[in-house]
């Protein structure tokens, strides 16, 4: 999936023109706020003496926004329930089940499907990458080397409609350091003694990576109602549906590893994050999503010991 | 004990009386007491300040997105108020700062737009007598932990002041074309990002501004809060809060730490 290249920093993606509300990158309350003589960190105590004790010094806690329409219904339409395949799902993963009652009525599906929706999984990464860069843009503008302490948050407005999508960090400056070549400040979810940790063991931080993968359930067998009382083929179908979603849970994972692995350019994965969501949109009709978010790293020295840590035994 | 201030209530007066002879009070935990002990300072007493405000609704229109300004200076003069009167406490006692602020609000059922807005603390002085108020005489306030005060010492940092801003805000309703359009693509809706960015960087914005008035070098522990108190889903409050600092020496004194391995079950 190309779009999924979004949080590697370049300064590529236009930002749509009702973001600029003065014609610069950031809003005015903001511009004033990062050429402030102090610092803003929002970063912890004890990560905030931890990067001081590293020569980091954080300059401005920055942010960005984008606020999307959303809904899960693309190009497949909800009422779209035939009786063959639907194969509306663009991406890789496509998959077919075929019910074994075969014709017993309109109401009753004789196929599911399983497939990949490609315009969910690019409009979140349009999304997060959108405000994913508009944090790139302040910390560049408060003059910052890095962002330590990323944390994003996706919160699904629903009597609006909308998904929003925040990301914030604290931008810093390496005491004595040189600007990151390229000019796009390096970026991770690390702070404090964890991203000392991977210093010690020879690694810097590149970017965040994190990626949506978006799975649609057409679940193929709509008789149950019409089969309750025993029957055989009820407990099997049922098993066999449940089986379908578990496939689409496996392909979710798998995407969304893809996606990210599409992201690293031969660099690791440090720190990730997984998180499943299933929701339920109607009767028979599922979405299976899996986030999976965490910190590009790439060795730049052979790692130091650790030094062996102190035996403690608590005498309460 | 000096005449308190006119606008202390007399309870609160005799209390701080008697914490003057020397009994403490003081919600701070064993380990907090011990470190903020090993800083050099010893706590006074605990120290309160409260307001009760009217936060009724401020008329809003349906589809456009706007700061309510009313509200905005409202509930920031209500924690102000909260804050000053428990700064007055402190001062009362001689104290050199209050650690361990909290701020919080509580709604009850005899006012049903009425707000209390409530901030405690622990009052500290420091055991060498020298001054650790802040630029403008008064004690410092600091929402630090007695662990995260013992540390931002260590940094060479000194706390001057929690400082915060607000802003209220109203999303825009989207009209019902709009709504029953989501069938489709899912596309950027940049009136929504700019209100939302707007109001949670007029909210950063404004808390920097009281910092640089404490002439602090910066803030620690930023938080960005929202809520929608009692006015419904689509009118937010961003509340950006933190600990002005300012460098005193600019030494770490912060001791490598130690990497442990418990040998507990």
């Amino acid at each position: 999936m190309p779009d999924s290249e979004v949080t590697r920093g370049g300064g590529d993606r236009p930002l749509p023109a009702g973001a600029e509300p003065d014609g610069g990158a950031v809003p005015e309350a903001a511009d004033r706020r990062l050429h402030s003589g102090s610092f803003s960190s929002g970063l912890s105590v004890p990560d905030f003496a931890a990067c001081l004790q590293m020569g980091i010094e954080p300059v401005a806690l920055v942010q960005g926004f984008c606020v999307m329409r959303w809904a899960w219904y693309g190009a497949g339409s909800p009422y779209l329930r035939g009786v063959t395949p639907y194969s509306t799902g663009a991406g890789t993963y496509v998959s077919n089940y075929r019910c074994p009652h075969g014709f017993v009525s309109t109401d009753h599906r004789t196929w599911g499907q399983n497939y990949e929706q490609t315009w969910v999984e690019e409009a979140w990464s349009e999304g997060f990458g959108s405000a994913y860069q508009r944090m790139l843009d302040e910390a560049t503008e408060a003059g910052a080397h890095g962002i330590v302490g990323v944390a994003d948050t996706t919160r699904h407005l629903g009597d609006l409609g909308v998904t929003e999508f925040h990301i914030t960090g604290t931008a810093v400056v390496v005491r004595d350091g040189d600007p990151p070549p390229g000019g796009a400040p390096w970026t991770t979810y690390l702070a404090g003694q964890r991203l000392a940790k991977l210093f010690e063991a020879g690694f810097v931080p590149v970017s965040v990576a994190a990626a949506l993968s978006s799975v649609r359930v057409w679940a193929y067998c709509m008789t149950e109602y019409l089969m309750e009382g025993g029957a055989l083929g009820w407990k099997a179908s049922t098993v066999q549906e449940a089986a379908q979603v578990v496939d689409a849970h496996m392909a979710s994972y798998q995407i969304a590893r893809e996606h990210v692995r599409s992201q690293l350019g031969g660099d690791l994965l440090h720190g990730a994050r997984m998180g499943v969501q299933q929701r339920n949109l109607g009767e028979g009709d599922e979405v299976v999503e899996c986030r999976l978010v965490g910190t590009r790293v790439r060795r730049f020295r052979d790692g130091a010991r650790l030094a062996p840590p102190l035996p403690t035994v608590r005498l309460s | 004990m000096t005449q308190p201030p006119g606008d202390l209530p007399k309870d609160a007066a005799r209390r701080l009386e008697q914490l003057g002879h020397g009994l403490f009070t003081s919600d701070l935990s064993v380990n907090e007491f011990l470190l903020i002990k090993e800083v050099g300072f010893h706590p006074l007493g605990f120290v309160m300040g409260s307001s009760i405000y009217h936060t009724g609704l401020q008329a809003r229109s349906w589809g456009k997105s706007q700061e309510l300004t009313k509200l905005t200076e409202a509930m920031y003069n209500a924690r102000e108020l909260a804050m000053t009167r428990m700064e007055e406490e402190a001062a009362e006692l001689g104290a050199d700062g209050v650690v361990g602020v909290r701020l919080d609000v509580n709604y009850y059922e005899w006012g049903s737009d009425a707000a209390e807005f409530i901030a405690m603390g622990t009052a500290v002085k420091a055991e060498s007598g020298a001054s650790h108020r802040n630029a403008q005489g008064k004690p410092f306030t600091s929402d630090l932990s007695g662990q995260d005060f013992w540390t931002i010492m260590q940094t060479g940092h000194v706390p001057q002041g929690l400082v915060m801003g607000n802003c209220v805000y109203h999303i825009a309703h989207r009209g019902v074309g709009q709504a029953l359009g989501s069938v489709g693509r899912n596309v950027e809706l940049p009136n929504f990002t700019q209100a939302l960015y707007e109001a949670r960087e007029l909210a950063m914005t404004r808390m920097q501004d009281e910092a640089n008035e404490l002439q602090a070098n910066g803030i620690v522990g930023v938080r960005l809060e929202e809520k929608s108190h009692q006015w419904g889903s689509h009118t937010i409050e961003f509340l950006a809060i933190g600990t002005a600092v300012t460098r005193s020496s600019g030494e770490v004194s912060l001791p490598r730490p130690t990497t442990i391995v418990s040998l507990d079950n």
